[in-house]
């Protein structure tokens, strides 16, 4: 096809009023309007043959020709030029097309137009309109490219924007002017030849999204084919314009990967999330609170007072509440608290639970985001550490204390061994002060030997709690056998001694713990009775809902002065009465005892009333003794 | 030899052990025994102001009212008792607490470690006994 075939530029070369001419890529003069001759004041033949350069001013020669050049390239370029006279330079306007013919740039097509006299509004605007497309096609970043449609199913680039090139690193001149199918690769050209063909048949747009491989990477984009047709309605033309969606594809991807994260973590941790819808009073949950807790899956979201009613009853004002009053009262965002909740199986777990408030911009809550840990494990251990420090803080005094009566009672009969030993020297044989003094050292000395069977007593007693096993005792048998002991005392003063113990009542212990309880507390009552009224000693031992046990030996024996008295009761070689004789280590191996299974025991007597001492065992605060 | 003297202790042995030491280094002729401090209280408050014991052996651990309470129930008379009754703890602990407790009572005018020996007895009748010799240097 030669270039007057050319059919896009033969009604303009025919024209009489349009200034064109048709120049080969290198800017040869092919052919000339009849607009232009007159233009020009030159005939047509004289034009043709010429570069367009030799025509114009010189000085337009070295501005021209790679503008000619770029036009030749595939751009569409405007400029403000001269033209030659007669009668005189004038200025023009000019615009350089590239002049497509079969599947390349044939030529560029130049349309002129003068600033003097003879200015056609028609190709003015044409120019105009030319400009501004050609500047919005090269600004804006989509895809932008026209397609001739051809016969057999061929699409022909016409035209193609600059994020054309930018995006998909093809240069334009090579596409402009090629066949589809030498563009695009497989496997995208079975699918984009379909998809023109389709846009082709019914005459409407198409949308699909595709990735492709270009030389600046993989590009994910949503392409819009639009058909453009003729005045006979057939389609002869496609305008494509590809979105390119890999920025928005990459965030998507982050996002799912991110999410997807998310998930993995949620199903790692061991914590409950939760999510608090405020407006709707609703906790979704994640997987590990069933998993912590055991409820099942019945509803989730389920109401935010399922949660609330799981919560220990009395933490739940502090809990329940303080939460609320947090995120309805207050601009604070972190919540965090320790509680007791109950899980599904009924038992209690220590929950430490801490929760982020998001809000609106005026504050109100919207959501909390959280999580409930279990740390029933730990807080068990750290009620065994403090336990157990209590307990060696409560061992370390006693044996302090222990250390302390020990040597003060040790020395005071060796201090007095030591007088009467120098007394004897210096009195005469056989004197009263001598024989007394004699009769005295020998007290002592049993006195010092009574001390140290004492703290060999009390030193085997703590020994054997280092291998000591709880077995369950039945507490009115050793009471009984405890009691025989003692009753050649008890009818020897004219005393009673009633005792109400369930015979079925076990107390996890030790046998001969118990039976030295009992023999002490007897004993002691026994001794320390009142001389205005007939003794009356009563045992007795109940067990409450919670299954601890409280036994109780009360007399109305003479009593003491328990304000007096104070911390020192229980202590080893402590008295309180002047006038009886006592060791002071009876209450001492009783509250040994005592604890060593796990107890408390207490006192309260009044003087000239009696005494009350009550033993008292949790149910499980055997347990919670460290071995 | 009329310096009146308390003796202070619920150990029975240890109050006869004391007295008889006393006598041997003739320090009174008028020893008053008391098994508790309550009891020793009360008769020093009874008593009038003149008849105050010159000296007092108080032992610490007693049943009821210890070597420390008598002290403290003495207290309100302090400026009474200053400088006519001397005081002194004596007790069979070697407890160094003991000691540095007994310095915050001004009443109390030293401590001895049972059982009491004969420089101690001494050196006590040297400090209260006015008189010439040597002992008067260090009174």
């Amino acid at each position: 096809m030669s270039l007057s075939e050319c059919p896009s530029s033969n009604h303009l070369l025919t024209s009489k009023t349009e200034a064109v001419l048709v120049l080969s890529s290198e800017g040869e003069i092919r052919q000339v309007s009849p607009a232009l001759t007159r233009l020009l004041s030159q005939p047509a033949d004289t034009l043709l043959g010429r570069y367009l350069t030799d025509v114009l001013p010189p000085a337009e020669e070295e501005r021209v020709r790679p503008l000619v050049a770029r036009a030749a390239a595939g751009e569409v370029v405007c400029y403000q030029g001269l033209l030659p006279g007669p009668p005189q330079l004038s200025e023009c306007q000019v615009a350089l097309l590239p002049l497509l013919t079969d599947n390349r740039i044939a030529g560029v097509y130049a349309l002129v137009c003068s600033r003097g006299g003879g200015l056609r509004p028609a190709d003015q605007a044409l120019l105009v309109r030319e400009q501004q497309l050609s500047v919005i096609f090269d600004s804006i970043t989509d895809i932008t490219f026209v397609l001739d449609v051809e016969p057999e199913g061929r699409y022909r680039f016409t035209f193609a924007n600059r994020a054309f090139q930018k995006t998909t690193g093809l240069r334009l001149e090579k596409v402009i002017g090629s066949y589809v199918h030498d563009i695009i690769p497989e496997p995208s050209l079975s699918l984009v030849l379909r998809k023109y063909e389709k846009a082709v048949r019914t005459c409407q747009p198409v949308i699909w999204q595709e990735t492709s491989d270009y030389p600046t990477g993989q590009l994910t984009g949503e392409v819009t084919i639009t058909p453009v047709l003729d005045e006979a309605g057939e389609c002869r033309q496609l305008v494509g314009i590809v979105h390119d969606l890999t920025r928005q594809k990459k965030i998507e991807e982050d996002l799912r990967l991110s999410n997807e994260r998310f998930q993995y973590a949620i199903k790692a941790t061991t914590d409950a999330l939760y999510d608090w819808d405020v407006a709707a009073d609703t906790l979704y949950w994640g997987e590990g609170y069933e998993m912590l807790f055991g409820y099942g899956p019945q509803e989730n979201p389920e109401p935010f007072s399922q949660w609330a009613e799981h919560v220990l009853p009395a933490e739940k004002q502090r809990v329940v509440g303080g939460l609320r009053y947090m995120a309805y009262e207050t601009t604070d965002w972190h919540w965090q608290e320790e509680y007791r909740f109950r899980r599904a199986d009924g038992s209690w777990a220590w929950v430490y639970d801490r929760g982020y408030i998001l809000r609106d911009e005026h504050g109100r809550p919207v959501r909390m985001i959280g999580a409930m840990q279990d740390i029933s494990e730990r807080r068990e251990a750290q009620e065994r550490q403090r336990l157990m420090s209590e307990r060696l803080f409560r061992q370390n005094s006693d044996l302090q204390q222990f250390t302390y009566i020990v040597s003060h009672n040790l020395r005071a009969p060796l201090a007095n061994a030591l007088g009467f030993a120098d007394l004897l020297a210096r009195v005469a044989p056989g004197s009263d002060v001598f024989t007394t003094s004699l009769q005295n050292l020998h007290t002592s000395l049993r006195q010092l030997d009574g001390v140290l069977t004492d703290v060999n007593t009390v030193l085997s007693v703590r020994d054997q709690q280092g291998g000591y096993r709880a077995e369950p005792v039945a507490l009115a048998a050793v009471c009984g056998q405890a009691l025989q002991g003692v009753l050649p005392l008890l009818k020897a003063c004219g005393g009673e001694l009633r005792y109400e113990i369930p015979e079925d009542l076990r107390l996890p212990g030790k046998r001969a713990y118990f039976h030295s309880i009992f023999h002490n507390l007897v004993s002691n009552a026994i001794k320390y009775r009142s001389d205005e009224r007939p003794l009356l000693i009563e045992v007795e031992a109940t067990t409450d809902a919670d299954g601890a046990t409280t036994i109780r030996v009360r007399d109305n024996g003479r009593g003491f002065d328990l304000a007096a008295a104070g911390d020192a009761v229980f202590q080893l070689y402590q008295r309180f009465h002047s006038d009886k004789k006592g060791r002071g280590i009876g209450l001492f191996l009783v509250k040994t005892h005592v604890e060593s299974m796990g107890g408390r025991v207490s006192v309260e007597s009044r003087e000239g009333a009696g005494t009350q001492f009550m033993l008292y065992f949790s149910s499980h605060g055997h347990e919670n003794v460290p071995d | 030899m009329g310096m009146k003297t308390y003796l202070i202790d619920d150990d029975q042995l240890a109050v006869y052990l004391t007295e008889q030491l006393l006598r041997a280094e003739d320090f009174s002729n008028s020893i008053h025994t008391f098994g508790s401090a309550r009891e020793a209280l009360n008769t020093l408050l009874g008593e009038g102001q003149e008849a105050a014991p010159q000296v007092v052996f108080l032992d610490l651990n007693m049943p009821l009212m210890n070597g420390w309470q008598f002290l403290d129930a003495l207290h309100p008379y302090k400026a009474h008792l200053l400088g006519r009754c001397f005081i002194y703890i004596l007790t069979s602990s070697l407890a160094l607490a003991d000691l540095e407790k007994s310095r915050q009572y001004d009443l109390v005018a030293g401590l001895i470690h049972k059982p009491i020996d004969s420089g101690e007895i001494r050196a006590i009748q040297s400090r209260l006994l006015p008189g010439p010799g040597p002992a008067a240097l260090w009174a």
